[in-house]
């Protein structure tokens, strides 16, 4: 870039006072969040804002306690994403693998099953998985946020892992048959350590779509599985709104997610347009 | 042409075998996870819940009947598109626009990127009280800020701004999806028709227009179809912030849906709502799948 020439300046500041109101932009919401989670109840609703103020865990201190439960909360969250994350990516590794070798006929129709299944509107899922979980006994049970996020969890692995194992050169397991292998050990010693860094990325991305999953947890928990996104929206009462802990219950849910996200940064675009753009 | 060798026809349907028992255990999943709750959103519609969950009766098309000839329904799948349209529309315009400006940074784009997508993985639900802790016209900072403009109004609370104010926050969540994905597409561009693009003296509106965003074109329209499928998915910032009101205002099919379920346990009129919502989604995903199957995406 010519520095020199007077309309490369104006460019190189027009474009970095656009940027600068987007970050503002895309960036305040979240700041605003984490810095009133540590003000007092009196000092959240100052304004004009002060940038600079002592801060308090008092918030933090009672959600944390006993009464404010929020290990529970989280421990639900953490138990119901994990074990759906784990049963999608292990089902989706093997089942992606498959898709992605074998000379299926239909394989366009099952790609088509796979994207619809993964796609349904969640309203419309939840109210048949409601009526069978209410008669089978399954309602306010962990197990039904198991199966309820592996709806859309499995279709999203298999979907991953299928484009993951189209990339890894199909020679790496003709070379391992050629040794001895069968085609399951050739799977499992080759061609999965080496799509390894799309096995995590396709993990991170199904734990991060039911930890923030709240419609589901709304409808089937009960107050001993209740997640934290159910914990955040209950601080919605007649009487008012707790803002004070909405915002730490907020920060707490956002944070592991932000570094879970930016860990699997090279590969956000791939998952989030289902495999479409590299 | 495997035929004609036997020693390889035999290793390719052994190979097939291993795949298919490899395929099996989420074959088996994936049709309980779906086709099942299909046929049971199917049965439902026909069925009558409101006397006893365990004994439903048959009731015919009246379920069917009664929401498709509801005012609120129709108004309700009204708003969604309202709400789906300017929602897409602005993420599309502003994504890629981010997009183009993140492209012309001779330096930090990628820090400016991961700034910039960070709200992508706020949790819905946290998306939706921040919508309404920032808008509260007496404590909320946005409102605080509108005021120095002489703009006083609670805009999640009042009918003709709250479907601006929920869009808006649906617009601040899933911009970036657009912008990482035009983003990338931009940077796998060939440099040299862009360059060459240069020396024929092209402005850059024409550059844009004839060279760059033909080359983008797939990406954006996979991006396009993929929020449009999303978009219909969630009703949580609704939820959360508006719940559907004032007087309807925000009423979306899905909350619709959830609200004849849930609060009217009306679950027969909710089914019929669920399959006119499916129905919209399978011929998105037709769309999606035809668009991918054609090759050449990325």
């Amino acid at each position: 870039m010519k520095v020199h020439s007077g309309r490369s300046v104006i460019k190189f500041i027009i474009l970095y006072t656009v940027v600068i109101i987007l970050l503002a932009w895309a960036l305040i919401p979240i700041f605003w969040m984490v810095q009133s989670s540590f003000k007092t109840q009196a000092g959240m609703f100052s304004l004009p804002p002060k940038l600079f103020f002592k801060p308090t865990f008092a918030t933090y201190g009672y959600m944390f306690s006993a009464r404010g439960g929020f290990f529970r909360f989280i421990l639900n969250s953490a138990i119901a994403a994990l074990s759906s994350t784990l049963v999608a990516v292990i089902l989706g590794a093997a089942g992606g693998f498959a898709l992605a070798r074998g000379r299926f006929k239909r394989k366009k129709d099952i790609s088509f099953w796979v994207i619809s299944t993964r796609m349904a509107p969640i309203p419309a899922v939840i109210l048949p998985l409601y009526i069978m979980f209410a008669r089978i006994g399954l309602l306010g049970n962990i197990g039904s946020l198991l199966f309820a996020y592996t709806t859309f969890n499995l279709p999203f692995a298999l979907w991953m892992m299928m484009v993951f194992f189209e990339d890894v050169p199909v020679a790496l397991e003709e070379a391992a048959l050629i040794d001895g292998c069968n085609k399951f050990q050739a799977f499992l010693r080759i061609s999965l350590p080496t799509a390894r860094s799309g096995l995590v990325a396709t993990a991170v991305l199904c734990l991060m779509f039911a930890w923030n999953d709240f419609l589901f947890a709304s409808v089937f928990s009960s107050s001993n599985t209740q997640t934290i996104p159910v914990a955040a929206s209950l601080l919605i009462t007649q009487q008012g709104i707790a803002w004070g802990q909405a915002m730490a219950t907020g920060t707490v849910i956002i944070t592991p997610m932000l570094i879970a996200g930016l860990a699997v940064r090279k590969y956000l675009v791939r998952g989030l347009s289902m495999g479409a753009v590299k | 042409m495997a035929a004609h060798n036997p020693l390889k026809s035999d290793t390719t349907r052994r190979g097939e075998r291993t795949e298919i028992l490899m395929f099996m255990p989420s074959v088996i999943l994936l049709a309980l996870i779906s086709i099942f709750p299909l046929a049971y959103i199917i049965y439902i519609s026909f069925m009558d819940f409101t006397i006893s969950v365990d004994s439903p009766v048959f009731v015919g098309l009246n379920n069917w009947v009664r929401v498709l000839t509801d005012d609120v329904f129709w108004s309700s799948w009204g708003r969604t598109v309202l709400y789906a349209g300017f929602g897409l529309l602005v993420e599309m315009i502003v994504g890629i626009g981010v997009a183009l400006v993140v492209f012309q940074l001779p330096k930090g784009r990628n820090l400016v990127l991961t700034l910039w997508m960070l709200p992508l993985f706020v949790a819905p639900v946290v998306a939706g009280l921040l919508g309404r802790f920032l808008l509260n016209s007496t404590y909320g900072l946005y409102a605080w800020f509108l005021q120095l403009l002489n703009l006083k109004v609670e805009l999640l609370g009042d009918v003709s701004t709250a479907m601006a104010a929920v869009i808006a926050i649906d617009v601040w969540e899933w911009t970036p999806l657009i912008t990482i994905i035009v983003l990338a597409a931009l940077q796998s561009m060939p440099q040299e028709a862009v360059e060459a693009a240069d020396i024929d003296g092209a402005h850059y509106g024409q550059k844009l227009r004839l060279v760059v965003l033909p080359m983008v074109a797939q990406p954006i329209l996979v991006a396009l179809l993929v929020r449009s499928m999303d978009i219909m998915r969630f009703v949580d910032v609704i939820k959360i912030s508006t719940e559907g009101g004032p007087a309807n205002s925000t009423k979306i099919v899905g909350y619709r849906l959830m609200e004849v379920a849930f609060r009217f346990q009306d679950f027969g009129a909710a089914a019929a709502i669920g399959i006119t919502m499916l129905i919209v989604t399978i011929v998105l995903g037709k769309l999606f799948v035809r668009l991918l199957m054609k090759g050449g995406v990325g």
